[in-house]
């Protein structure tokens, strides 16, 4: 049970912490994103298809990792060149991505639910995972670029004064963030072993919500996404499971982890001190 | 730098201009608001691309020498929530991966060979302004900049604390240097400098040693007029009307920002209140327009002001300029004709009852607009496409021509030069001789000492009066305002 249990939090934890940090490169330099959504479902959905398609897990997973980043320069040219909101064009990738994949699901065949075994193993999911988590943390304390980054995050015109080129930092920022949200995407699939539509169910909210939580810092963004990762195992185990001698509906169970980021958020949020430049051209 | 032309549209900011400083000066560059000081320096510095001329730094093109040229701007390039650490080297820094070891041993080398000490590892949010000015001077030197450009550095700064600036300029010019100050304040030049360069309209009007001029000669060139002296003696005060008492306001961080604070004001007074910045004047202001709770008491004309709403205390005859035009003062997508009205809209002449009368309205915006010379073209255009001096004149305007019962103005001439100012300050004096009283809240104390009746300080939160005969003694509320009395 409590083996079931922890097993089950570190698969569903994984995809949310790839993408909470990708999440966390792009707000760390200004960019508001709430394109996580949008970026794991086409990332889901391409290393799928393209996955089953070839019988070549590395293929899919290049093909997943490149349609997320294509999303997130999408969102970089649309908020800096065309300094539209980015929570509109956050909005717009996450409207585009979820009709886009189901289109394509249903108009190019149901190839990938035909298919099993075209995957990485999860494990290698998990090592990145973990990786990017400590790189990060690294890279933000003791590196150039992520000085360069924090600047940028929280003052885009002070961080032009001091020499600092802000394109050039986001465009790393936003490639970041396209990386790990494909990472993330490709996990969910293979967790899932075959696409099927709006499969993300909302994790990429749920990142966002970990991200703040863990106040734009890569280690308590781990934290916090243990937590909801550990929430969503749990619902999964008490399903089915009565209340005090009564049958409690499925779907109760369902939402504890959206209950649970509801509460965190309104708890925590006042708390939490996003990057200063937030959504500053 | 020779024959600098720069044009924006129809417009010539600079018009062949000649510049030279050399090294091992202070040399200073004075002009009025629009002169194209700051135009210059962007050239120079290189943030600005000229029409035409040549600039050359140690007889070579500058564009081979743009390292050797830094330039602390009228804003700070300090970001608070980063370390101190971190803000002197970010966009310089030694390699991509950072040893901070190295980093912090030259830091230190760097600010002991100035006579700073900074805490490396707290964050920038903790320095005052004068410690985010040296900061911003070890910034260049971390740059090894050969050429220092300072734009109006002592704008936010105690007279103290301008001082040792200075001292350290002098020290890095001694060591070959060239450090150029652009500025509003003649008595800086007077004091510090070695030569000075004058604009007006784009145009260069004189450079001359400092040791050959004077106040007046300076203003002279300045302005391309004498100065006008100031308006009438201090009038005869009033009885009491605005009673401050034990006025005590917390602040964003729940420290009292305002701490048990009395004053009080007589009708008639102009009383300015000095102080450095952050000392408390926010917070007072903040709490005199309702805008954050307060315990203590004021009471104005008799009336428990706290106990009013802020659009009571608006029709009450509150007006207010405040510190941050555009977060506060006004909306910068509206027009003029409704920044006009903007917080005076339910009485006359911007409304008939519950209606907008937009003919009053349109009528007083004119007034408003023209009261200090708000530059324009339409009333109709949006608040944005206005400068910022020109915005400052808007509000100055909008505040004191709106029969005015408690002028409460922050920093008013924030920006503009030395006519503009004296406009303004004359308006807030004939205002008060016609019963009002106003709080001027400025970071410079001779301009204070100047234009008002009385002056205060302020200090972490505290009002100090200077003993009767020193309340116009510079030395003395210079002591008040950092907490010496």
């Amino acid at each position: 049970m409590v083996e079931v249990l922890f097993a089950s939090t570190v698969t569903l934890t994984a995809p949310l912490l790839l993408a909470a940090l990708g999440g966390l490169t792009s707000e760390r330099s200004g960019v508001m994103n709430i394109g996580l959504e949008g970026k794991l479902l086409v990332a889901a959905w391409a290393t799928g298809f393209v996955g089953a398609a070839s019988q070549n897990p590395l293929l899919g997973l290049l093909a997943g990792i490149c349609l997320a980043v294509a999303m997130s320069l999408l969102h970089l040219l649309l908020t800096q060149t065309f300094r539209i909101d980015h929570i509109v064009s956050g909005m717009g990738i996450n409207a585009l991505s979820i009709g886009g994949t189901s289109f394509a699901s249903k108009g190019l065949g149901d190839r990938s639910q035909s298919v099993a075994g075209v995957f990485f193993p999860v494990w290698m999911y998990w090592i990145l995972a973990a990786a990017a988590v400590l790189a990060l943390a690294l890279a933000l304390d003791r590196t150039r670029g992520g000085l360069r980054l924090l600047a940028v995050g929280h003052d885009p015109d002070k961080s032009r004064q001091s020499g600092v080129d802000v394109g050039a930092v986001r465009l790393r920022a936003l490639l970041a963030t396209g990386l790990l949200c494909g990472l993330g995407g490709a996990l969910i699939v293979t967790n899932a072993t075959s696409f099927t539509d709006g499969m993300t169910g909302g994790r990429g909210y749920i990142a966002l919500a970990a991200l703040i939580l863990g106040g734009w810092r890569p280690l308590p963004t781990l934290v916090a996404c243990s937590v909801f990762g550990f929430v969503m195992a749990l619902q999964l185990q008490l399903q089915g499971s009565e209340l005090a001698g009564a049958a409690v509906p499925s779907q109760l169970w369902g939402a504890l982890p959206y209950l649970v980021t509801l509460v965190a958020l309104v708890g925590f949020l006042g708390k939490s001190q996003p990057p200063a430049g937030l959504g500053r051209p | 730098m020779t024959g600098v032309t720069v044009r924006f549209g129809s417009l010539t900011a600079l018009e062949n201009v000649d510049f030279e400083a050399r090294p091992g000066h202070i040399h200073a560059l004075v002009g009025e608001n629009g002169a194209g000081k700051t135009t210059l320096m962007r050239v120079l510095f290189g943030s600005q691309r000229a029409d035409s001329g040549e600039v050359t730094v140690d007889g070579a093109h500058v564009k081979s020498r743009r390292a050797a040229i830094g330039m602390v701007s009228q804003h700070y390039s300090v970001i608070p929530q980063l370390k101190n650490l971190q803000n002197l080297m970010v966009g310089a820094e030694p390699g991509a991966v950072l040893d901070r070891k190295r980093d912090r041993a030259r830091a230190e080398g760097i600010a002991r060979a100035m006579g700073f000490s900074f805490d490396w590892d707290a964050p920038s949010s903790s320095l005052s302004p004068a410690g985010a000015q040296k900061l911003e001077i070890l910034k260049l030197l971390w740059r090894e900049s050969q050429v220092m450009i300072l734009d109006e550095p002592t704008a936010m700064l105690s007279p103290a604390d301008s001082e040792e600036l200075y001292t350290s300029l002098k020290r890095l010019a001694e060591e070959g240097r060239t450090a150029i100050v652009v500025t509003h304040r003649i008595r800086e030049v007077l004091d510090h400098c070695e030569r000075v360069t004058v604009l007006r309209g784009g145009k260069r009007v004189a450079t001359l040693p400092v040791a050959e001029t004077d106040e007046a000669n300076l203003a002279r060139l300045i302005i391309g007029h004498d100065l006008r002296e100031r308006g009438s003696a201090t009038a005869e005060p009033g009885p009491p009307i605005l009673m401050i008492e034990r006025l005590t306001v917390l602040g964003d961080r729940g420290h009292r920002a305002v701490d048990d604070a009395s004053l009080v004001v007589r009708k008639g007074e102009v009383v300015g209140i000095a102080g450095v910045d952050g000392s408390g004047q926010r917070e007072l202001f903040q709490a005199l327009i309702g805008t954050r709770s307060a315990t203590g008491s004021v009471r104005f004309g008799g009336i428990d002001w706290l106990n009013l709403t802020t659009a009571k205390r608006l029709a009450s005859g509150l007006r207010l300029v405040p510190e941050d035009r555009h977060a506060e003062a006004v909306i910068e997508d509206w027009s003029l004709f409704e920044n006009a009205a903007l917080g005076l809209h339910r009485d006359p002449p911007f409304a008939h009852g519950h209606w907008i009368d937009t003919q009053g309205r349109a009528r007083q915006a004119g007034v408003i607009a023209d009261a200090f010379k708000t530059r324009y073209g339409s009333l109709a255009q949006p608040m944005k496409s206005l400068s910022g001096g020109n915005q400052q004149r808007f509000v100055a305007g909008r505040g004191l021509t709106t029969q005015p019962k408690l002028i409460a103005a922050f920093q008013p001439t924030r920006g503009l030069d030395i006519d503009g100012s004296a406009k303004i300050y004359q308006a807030i004096r004939h205002e008060c001789r016609q019963g009002a009283v106003a709080l001027v809240v400025g970071f410079d104390l001779d301009e204070l000492l100047v234009e008002c009746d009385r002056v205060v300080a302020m200090c972490q939160g505290r009002i100090f009066e200077a003993p009767g005969g020193l309340e116009r003694d510079r030395d003395a509320i210079g002591r008040l305002m950092v907490g010496v009395g």
